[in-house]
């Protein structure tokens, strides 16, 4: 897995390519770097998903604790361009409930001031 | 930015920032240029109405106020179609005129005058006090109106004393009526100060209030409100409700005691032969001393002790002299109570009463003051009449017994006392009703949200598809265990529709390979399934076999190794907790391959067997098997806290891992855990500070009850505050918040947190004000100059 940070409005995207999975996790955890980000004053990140194959329960974990880390500091987290079969497995396991999804990254970075 | 002359002269008797000056003494000159020929005007009312009508008239007079129904619906209806400053203006020209129409008129009244006079009296009290009163709920929030009320309440006071000394110096008998040529003057001055307060006000905030409403609707952008519109805004608000209680008693009361000191006053001659003079002459005494009360106390005494203290002192004061009236009555008491009822409704208390408005959105605020001050007011004073006629009846009409009136009066006062007490309480509900919950805690949404063992489960099922048709089948009798395997979970897992041969748990059976694919509306026998390989998995000949490949399988190496690792571990999940098998988990926790860990540790959460514990505690360091440690160790429950916490208090381990065991402290959160944690904040372990108060916080927002040691905890804001104080860490800040909802209300204190970050001005001020009121005095004194640092401008978190 590859993770590319780059900004955007004062939003923080985490371009991730391949399957996070924790057999592919080599360097430093998506988590960790969402909560660099936090630290650094950052409140609004986007996961954008477009070159993501597959998640496995370590990815979700990580999904999750970045989306509470962010959250508990007032702050947005928002996933952008998953799969259709990701989304539908999104849904059934409810994580469509908590985790913020949208269709691209400019409806993101619109809802990140809107809200 | 360095303060002017005029803020550093108006700082020593004033708590006013920079940019406040200005608007501060304009109001403070509004306030003087009301009240200076108010008090003339009522120095000559009552005058000329004792002359004519006499005092045992005085109640026919008090219900004239009945008729100021009919100018609170006026007024409520100019409000509604043109703009603050338009009404204000025409007001004061009003009462320009009709002063100078009085002039002429009154030296030849016969009887009927005085009354006319007296309502008009009555009119220009409602009416012009309740518009300063309107402009100073336009500009200020609760905060600001806390800290300058004392000032500028202060103009209206020494207003007070001026008109009083000049009527006292200037009226001379039955010529009373030429110091309302004084009056016209006074109230010419003050149109020139309200047109400077609304050319500040554009200039500090725009037109938004102040601009004139397109027609139908009011000042406010509120529908045009009408008497009725006022009344039911009150009628269905049970804070107003409450507030217009107090002040039905409190002009009760106040009939009650103008009727007790000027039967004493009328009596006395010295008095009687210049009854305009003596009235400004007591007038000016008795604002002299509500001057110095307001400007040395009423700030102070508010914000000290908030809103209950200077509430009460009104009434207790009152309650005590109308019993000594009782036990005692003569001139000295009758001008004491007298002079206490105008001294202290004119200070502290008209200042507390002022302040209860401020939370009310401003919709309503209008409206239900409108209603209130104009009718409400003197209704009231008409309702005191008529049980003072009723006194007067039961008594001696032509020599009413006073010491009656003081009884009634001091019944009247303690069920005014007991309101009071309630409105204080209700205010603070009006504050918070002020302030949203912003924000919940990320966790708590989560765990509300959803069931995340499921939708990691249901995730390694699909990851485990193109991994091993064993692991795969493994985690569909999970799915089904856990009674999970739902329709919608089965179709997903159905999602692709290429066939899969599924080893039909066939490393169980030893058994040839048959294919078995999950359609969508195949129905799985899932007792008869379940049943069956629960009896497999406990035949002793069954686990000798699985122990034997065990042994063969745990020292590989290599991608298929890590696979047949994986399927053993899982396959031990699923088995009963006594089976031999459980010793092979140690090894495969230990195994470098994060997923075949994964699973091993899952076995060990569902087996609850102590010995596993140290080893999933070294898988906290990894940040690949953290979570799965994490959750795993959360499964053991409190049984564990003991150990763990020995690890938590162990400086030599590596922070990742006490940082990680302090997460798993917070998800076990037992009031045993909270009480560890709190030992360990106490030891000083200053790296984990932040990680053990969140923790903390995690457990006292899931239980609300928590039993924790205030004495503790206010040590521990004790620290944080010095880190504020020190490092300016936002940081601290966020600590002290977690803190403080340990002790006190974590939703009222979380409330006001979240509000401070908004950061709008009135989110902050609401904010404060809410604290103000939650934290007791000595917290209040600890954490107050943090906030109000934090809270300055250009500060970021």
């Amino acid at each position: 897995m590859v993770i590319n940070k780059r900004e955007k409005n004062s939003v923080v995207i985490f371009d991730i390519e391949g399957e996070i999975k924790r057999s592919d996790i080599t360097d430093v955890t998506l988590h960790q770097l969402v909560k660099d980000q936090l630290e650094s004053g950052k409140k609004h990140i986007l996961l954008n998903f477009e070159k993501v194959e597959f998640i496995d329960s370590f990815g979700v974990g990580e999904i999750l604790a970045s989306y509470i880390s962010t959250h508990n500091l007032g702050g947005k987290l928002k996933l952008a361009r998953i799969s259709k079969k990701l989304f539908l497995v999104f849904q059934v396991t409810m994580l469509t409930k908590v985790l913020d999804i949208v269709e691209d990254e400019e409806t993101a970075l619109q809802g990140f001031f809107k809200d | 930015m360095a303060k002017s002359r005029l803020s550093r002269i108006l700082s020593r008797v004033v708590d006013i920032k920079t940019g406040e000056e200005r608007i501060a003494l304009l109001l403070f000159s509004y306030f003087f240029l009301i009240t200076a020929p108010f008090t003339i005007i009522k120095a000559v009312r009552d005058q000329s109405y004792l002359d004519g009508p006499g005092v045992q008239n005085l109640p026919y007079a008090y219900a004239t106020a009945l008729l100021l129904g009919f100018v609170v619906s006026l007024h409520s209806k100019m409000q509604a179609r043109i703009s603050r400053q338009g009404l204000i203006s025409f007001s004061l020209a009003f009462f320009i005129g009709t002063s100078f129409l009085f002039f002429l008129l009154l030296p030849n009244a016969g009887n009927w005058l005085p009354i006319v006079y007296y309502m008009w009296a009555n009119v220009f009290a409602v009416v012009i006090m309740t518009q300063f009163w309107m402009v100073m709920n336009d500009i200020f929030n609760p905060r600001e109106a806390k800290r300058l009320i004392g000032f500028f309440g202060s103009g209206g006071i020494l207003g007070g004393i001026a008109g009083g000394v000049a009527t006292w110096r200037l009226a001379k008998p039955d010529e009373e009526h030429e110091l309302l040529i004084l009056v016209l003057v006074l109230l010419v001055a003050c149109t020139f100060v309200v047109r400077a307060i609304f050319i500040w006000q554009k200039k500090a905030q725009g037109t938004i209030s102040f601009s004139a409403p397109k027609s139908g609707s009011s000042a406010m952008g509120t529908e045009q409100a009408g008497f009725k519109v006022c009344f039911d805004t009150v009628r269905k608000d049970n804070y107003l409700k409450l507030l217009a209680a107090v002040v039905i008693l409190t002009q009760i009361v106040s009939t009650f005691i103008d009727v007790q000191s000027k039967s004493y006053i009328n009596q006395n001659p010295g008095m009687k032969a210049n009854l305009a003079s003596f009235f400004g002459l007591f007038q000016a005494g008795l604002l002299v001393f509500s001057f110095f009360f307001q400007i040395l106390m009423t700030s102070n005494l508010v914000k000290r002790f908030g809103i209950r203290l200077p509430l009460m002192i009104y009434p207790a004061i009152l309650l005590l002299f109308s019993l000594g009236i009782f036990v005692a009555p003569g001139i000295v008491l009758a001008i004491l109570i007298k002079g206490s009822d105008k001294s202290l409704s004119y200070s502290v208390n008209q200042s507390a009463r002022e302040l209860l408005y401020v939370p009310v959105a401003p919709e309503k605020k209008y409206k239900a003051k409108a209603f209130i001050d104009m009718f409400l007011n003197r209704f009231s004073k008409t309702a005191g009449a008529m049980i003072l006629l009723v006194i007067f009846y039961l008594t001696n009409p032509k020599n009413p017994n006073i010491k009656v009136v003081s009884v009634v009066s001091a019944c009247f006062l303690l069920a005014w006392i007991l309101l009071n007490l309630k409105v204080s309480k209700e205010y603070v509900s009006t504050v918070k009703e002020k302030l949203g919950r912003e924000w919940e805690r990320g966790d708590r949404i989560v765990d509300r949200a959803m069931d995340v063992e499921t939708a990691k489960l249901v995730f390694d099922t699909l990851e485990s598809k193109n991994r091993s048709s064993d692991l795969y089948a493994m985690h569909l009798y999970d799915l089904l265990k856990k009674d999970k395997l739902t329709p919608e979970i089965k179709k997903l897992i159905g999602y692709e529709s290429d066939e899969i041969r599924v080893a039909s748990l066939g490393v169980l059976m030893e058994a040839e390979e048959s294919p078995w694919t999950v359609h969508e509306d195949e129905e799985l026998p899932a007792e008869v399934l379940q049943k069956e390989i629960q009896e497999i998995m406990e035949l002793e000949s069954y686990q000798h076999l699985i122990k034997d490949y065990a042994d063969k399988v745990i020292p590989g190496k290599g991608p298929d190794s890590e696979t047949a690792k994986m399927e053993l571990a899982k396959a031990i999940s699923l088995m009963d907790p006594r089976s031999p098998l459980a010793a092979s988990l140690d090894d495969l926790i230990k195994d470098e391959s994060p997923a075949v860990s994964r699973y091993a540790m899952e076995a060990a959460a569902k087996f609850k067997a102590r010995e596993h514990v140290p080893l999933l505690i070294r898988k906290l360091a990894d940040p690949l098997t953290r979570e799965d440690a994490r959750a795993a160790l959360e499964k053991y429950g409190s049984k564990i806290i003991g150990m763990l916490g020995d690890y938590l208090e162990d400086p030599a381990e590596p922070p990742a891992v006490r940082e990680a065991v302090t997460s798993v402290l917070a998800g076990i959160g037992s009031p045993d855990v909270a009480e560890l944690l709190l030992q360990a904040l106490a030891g000083g372990q200053e790296e984990l500070q932040s990680d053990l108060i969140d923790a903390l916080d995690k457990i006292r927002s899931r239980t609300p009850n928590l039993p924790v040691s205030v004495e503790a905890v206010r040590m521990l804001i004790v620290k944080e505050v010095v880190h504020y104080t020190h490092e300016k860490k936002p940081s601290a800040v966020i600590n002290i918040f977690k803190l403080l909802g340990l002790v006190y209300s974590h939703e009222d204190i979380f409330r006001a947190y979240q509000n401070i970050r908004v950061r709008t001005k009135d989110s902050v001020a609401y904010a404060l004000e809410l604290l103000d009121y939650t934290l007791d005095k000595e917290m209040r004194d600890l954490i107050f100059p943090v906030l109000e640092d934090f809270t300055a401008v250009n500060k970021t978190v």
